[in-house]
């Protein structure tokens, strides 16, 4: 079942015995979670938008205090924050494309596979169940050093030579999104073949007597039938593409140089390393508010074409 | 013909995809049982004579990662705990119930649970300095819950849903209360998602890291702030490095494949409904 109906709706209809009131019981049940909700995710967000308007720096304390908005205005000349912006925008569309295409095409490659596709799916597990700051130091550490890595050694056989791997901007790039892709494919890879396994038979059957090929059966049927686990795994890998943080700092620490600042790593470093804690704040600030967006933006996506 | 050549196709990569998913985590097991010499060995070797310094390294002496185990252990179980209590009731509520406003507040769990963690560890870090919190148990436990919660919410959300809408109707005709109607009829119901819930939250708050450094780190170090132990400016242990990273994943792979069937069922689920955000 991909489509599910919403909640079934309530239970208006018996009436239950007891003198506790309807409203009572819900508020009862989730005062407790939107309490915490409130107090631990919420008031936090609002300190954070308030720091952004203010100069925090523990080193420096005779410049802080407010300065309205200059952290934003500060921002829009900043190159850094920019190149930052744009290398989310790299590596959210890239990982995410990756992920949805490999995965789609792993799933459809392994549909009837028997046994193979069932070790394929506890092998899938794997990889997303290691913490990722595990995960960037094994990859840092085994697999790209140059010398002695394994991926290195493989592309040394191959004949495509020795790079250095995180040393290069761009090779530095391609390892940090090869690596993400790799950790979160199994995902979308689990979600399209659950999707496959509960499409119905009919359309095919009917497909197949109508002389439809293989693409076409893919295209008008498949495709069609599971655009909504395509929108949800673009959705949620989109949503954790823009929170990644921890394989990246393991393995290159937003270097060389820039590289592979994101806005998570640049928002860290200036707040951590640099303690420019409000301006920190301000880059959190906006990628909270890019996520904000397009997370409500996709999920609109997702209800207007259900 | 044509369709044999097909099938010998598709097993490849499914073999090869299978290499390339399993590779780094094997790679690592095995220089985890390689002297440093062995390591640096180029090109990489599959055979050599075990050694077990590494774990030795990693379990004894002044960088054993022992205390870190326990620490994780503790804040993971806690977090687990906690987040059980308070979301199990808020997911049946939204899932079963019907009142006003019941879209606003799925909203909002659900924008809570898409938060970019660098934004909340920036206030979290000058709110914890202030009221002298930063290195403890209670604030890591704290910050842990932000993401916990909005996701364990998401996920049981789903489970509930599956339960047949009869139950509940038939126990209240048997004029059973409540809340002895979610205890005592639709959580039994629920025990396998209660039990993936359960897991993933474990699973989530033993792997993090971000929020571990920033509000951890000296004190209150968890094992994944503890790999960097062996990393210093001058050289890094890869040897024992591995030995502890093999350690702290050793629960979560022993647990994830026990619970299989579980997490796939627990992911697909999740992801068709529309929730769940693993970290």
């Amino acid at each position: 079942m991909i489509v599910r109906a919403a909640a079934p709706a309530g239970l208006a209809r018996v009436r239950p015995s007891r003198a506790l009131s309807e409203g009572r019981f819900v508020a009862l049940l989730l005062s407790p979670a939107v309490l915490v909700m409130f107090a631990f995710t919420t008031l936090p967000v609002i300190y954070l938008v308030w720091t952004s308007l203010h100069t925090l720096n523990p080193a420096e304390p005779y410049a802080n205090g407010f300065v309205g908005a200059s952290n934003f205005v500060a921002l829009a000349s900043d190159p850094r924050f920019w190149n930052a912006l744009r290398l989310t925008g790299i590596y959210t569309v890239s990982t995410v494309i990756l992920q949805l295409v490999i995965g789609l095409g792993l799933a459809l490659l392994v549909t009837n596979l028997g046994r193979a596709a069932g070790v394929l799916r506890i092998a899938a597990i794997l990889p997303m169940i290691l913490a990722p700051v595990v995960v960037g130091l094994i990859w840092r550490t085994l697999l790209l050093t140059p010398q002695y890595g394994v991926v290195d050694f493989i592309g040394l056989s191959l004949g495509l030579g020795s790079h250095n791997w995180l040393g290069n901007p761009t090779l530095a790039l391609v390892s940090v999104i090869a690596m993400h892709t790799w950790q979160w494919t199994p995902f979308a890879f689990l979600v399209f073949v659950a999707a496959l396994a509960s499409l119905p038979r009919d359309p095919f059957e009917a497909a197949v007597i109508d002389r439809a090929n293989a693409w076409q059966r893919f295209r008008y049927i498949t495709l069609p039938l599971i655009r909504p686990a395509i929108v949800i795994v673009v959705i949620l890998r989109t949503i954790v593409a823009l929170c990644a943080f921890e394989a990246i700092f393991a393995v290159t620490g937003g270097g060389p140089g820039t590289a592979t600042e994101i806005l998570n790593l640049y928002a860290y470093n200036k707040s951590f390393i640099e303690l420019s804690i409000g301006y920190g704040a301000s880059i959190a600030v906006v990628l909270l508010a890019i996520t904000l967006i397009l997370a409500l933006v996709l999920f609109r996506l997702r209800t207007a074409r259900r | 013909m044509k369709s044999r050549s097909w099938t010998i196709v598709r097993y490849t990569v499914a073999v090869a995809v299978l290499l390339v998913w399993t590779f780094p985590l094997l790679w690592t097991v095995l220089t985890s049982f390689k002297t440093p010499s062995e390591v640096f060995t180029y090109p990489p070797h599959f055979f050599f004579h075990p050694t077990l310094e590494n774990y030795r390294q990693a379990l004894v002496g002044y960088s054993s990662i022992v205390p870190n185990l326990g620490i994780s252990a503790v804040i993971a179980t806690s977090t687990t705990v906690l987040t059980m209590l308070i979301s199990i009731p808020a997911a049946y509520a939204l899932a079963r119930r019907r009142f006003r406003g019941r879209y606003a507040v799925g909203l909002y769990v659900l924008t809570t649970q898409m938060l970019p963690p660098i934004g909340l560890i920036i206030p979290y870090f000058l709110i914890f300095n202030r009221i002298g919190w930063s290195d403890t148990y209670q604030a890591l436990i704290a910050i842990y819950l932000t993401f916990a919660i909005p996701f364990a919410i998401w996920l049981m959300i789903s489970f509930f849903e599956d339960v047949p809408l009869e139950m509940e109707e038939a126990a209240y005709l048997d004029r059973c209360g409540r809340f002895r109607t979610l205890w005592h009829v639709i959580l039994p119901q629920v025990r396998g998602g209660i039990m993936v819930t359960l897991l993933f939250v474990f699973m989530s708050s033993w792997n993090e890291f971000l929020f571990a450094i920033v509000i951890g780190g000296s004190h209150i170090r968890t094992v994944t702030a503890a790999m960097y132990n062996f990393i210093s400016v001058e050289q890094t242990l890869w040897g024992p490095l591995t030995a502890a990273a093999c350690i702290t994943m050793l629960p979560v792979v022993i647990v994830g494949m026990l619970a299989q069937k579980h997490i796939v069922s627990g992911l697909s689920l999740g992801a068709v409904k529309g929730g769940g955000r693993t970290r």
